[in-house]
């Protein structure tokens, strides 16, 4: 289903944005400039969700561009929607760098501690934007939107981050207990939620 | 255990593999099946492309523009050198079409890394002079001497700066190519001077005082020419507003000094 904002419609920013991806793939630098100024903000956000620091959110920005400029003929191999294949080369840029960090034996679990709990308090539902969101995208923000906040947010934290249960647990402060009953809750409610989308 | 006959356990299985939350053995178990048994794989996928999504549903940022300033950099910097090679390559295998008898000369040359300097075609020139017959020498003779000519149309770069402000965002790219004795300076910030003010770039050698090395016109590309005696062993480089039409070189800088870098020697 068609999501119109603005005139622009899923279906048309998705054209726009493989169109640019072929683009990059012959090495073109205008087409990359324009990928990156449509979609900057939204994979430093996720950068950002990533690693919780402006600056290294900045660093996996630039790897994950560089990874898009070098590896732009795979795209269409993946028939993947394009923020979909976008999104992950991020999110694995990401954690690389957690785990770089995390090999060098930095603070960084104490520091993630602090934004973590600040990040369940906030009590926002999932932000969409619906004029770049692949129709894939609207049908899972549909599903989240019937989970509670904090179901919804912890299941999207172990996605984002790549946390088992008890890391979850250690780093939300919560009971091991607690964060098993509302993954398995929430990915059951999706579940049947999903189902109707399939 | 056969997941095909509960397809309720097979897609709970299959979200929380996606999700990443299934560890240890579970997930070792899961993963076998689903390399057997298509059905399964069907379902981690979809999973894992459904959640992936959660990727496009988080707040969005906005980045400091000195992050498109270093990318945009980055892929300068990498179509230069796939362009220069592309020119290597191209001698390289004209040279390989014009020695048929010593192919396997040929070969082994072109695998040796001190090809990649523009000093290996006169080593070429050598070791085949030596190899081949005079009756060959003169045909052959004619050929090196074109890729030569060849090997030094292609720039060299040797030297490279980015020069950035006190805030280290990059806001000039300079290149040395010592064969040609061109320095290039590339804009890539968005300053700008006044237009009765003009920047001057310096060289700051270990000893003395600054050294003038020219002054920058209102291009976002422009060339100088210099001695490769007053690049090499410098430092650093630096950039002064200065007035318009800039400062004799022994005043020495008068105004600020906007942006400064490193000068770095490149090898080949």
């Amino acid at each position: 289903m068609p999501v119109d904002n603005g005139g622009m419609s899923i279906e048309n920013h998705d054209a726009l944005l493989i169109v640019l991806i072929d683009r990059i793939a012959r090495q073109d630098d205008a087409a990359f400039k324009a990928l990156y100024d449509q979609c900057a903000t939204k994979l430093y956000g996720l950068a950002l969700r990533v690693v919780t620091h402006r600056e290294l959110a900045e660093d996996v920005l630039q790897e994950a561009f560089m990874t898009i400029w070098r590896n732009a003929a795979d795209y269409r191999a993946s028939l993947s929607p394009p923020m979909a294949w976008l999104g992950l080369i991020v999110r694995s840029r990401g954690l690389d760098l957690l785990r770089r960090r995390a090999a060098e034996r930095t603070h960084l679990t104490d520091e993630l501690d602090d934004t973590l709990a600040d990040t369940l308090d906030a009590n926002s539902p999932t932000p969409l934007d619906t004029a770049q969101a692949s129709e894939q995208a609207w049908a899972l923000h549909q599903c989240l939107g019937q989970l509670e906040n904090k179901q919804r947010e912890v299941v999207s934290l172990a996605y984002v981050r790549d946390l088992s249960h008890s890391e979850l647990a250690q780093q939300l402060r919560l009971p091991l207990g607690t964060v098993k009953t509302w993954i398995r809750r929430g990915l059951d409610q999706l579940r049947m939620c999903m189902a109707r989308f399939a | 255990m056969n997941l095909m006959q509960n397809p309720e356990l097979l897609d709970r299985l299959a979200s929380s593999y996606a999700l990443g939350t299934l560890r240890g053995g579970a997930r070792r178990r899961f993963e076998a099946m689903a390399r057997e048994q298509a059905p399964v794989r069907a379902a981690a996928l979809i999973w894992q492309s459904r959640l992936a999504s959660l990727n496009e549903l988080q707040p969005q940022a906005q980045p400091s523009n000195a992050v498109w300033t270093r990318i945009d950099n980055l892929v300068q910097g990498e179509k230069t050198s796939a362009a220069q090679h592309a020119v290597r390559e191209q001698a390289q295998s004209e040279a390989h079409q014009s020695a048929k008898p010593l192919a396997g000369m040929a070969a082994w040359l072109r695998n040796l890394t001190v090809w990649r300097t523009a000093s290996a075609a006169g080593a070429l020139a050598t070791v085949v002079a030596i190899t081949v017959g005079s009756g060959m020498r003169q045909e052959l003779g004619t050929e090196i001497a074109r890729l030569q000519t060849q090997l030094q149309a292609a720039p060299q770069i040797q030297y490279v700066a980015v020069l950035a402000d006190d805030k280290s965002a990059a806001s000039m790219l300079v290149t040395f190519d010592a064969k040609a004795q061109k320095l290039t300076l590339q804009r890539v910030g968005s300053y700008h001077e006044a237009s009765d003010r003009s920047l001057q770039l310096w060289a700051l050698p270990p000893a003395g005082g600054p050294k003038s090395l020219g002054v920058l016109g209102a291009d976002k590309l422009l060339r100088l020419t210099a001695n490769e005696s007053a690049v090499r062993e410098v430092p650093t480089l630096a950039i002064s507003l200065e007035p318009k039409g800039g400062v004799p070189s022994e005043t020495g800088p008068t105004g600020p000094v906007l942006f400064k870098g490193a000068l770095i020697q490149k090898m080949l």
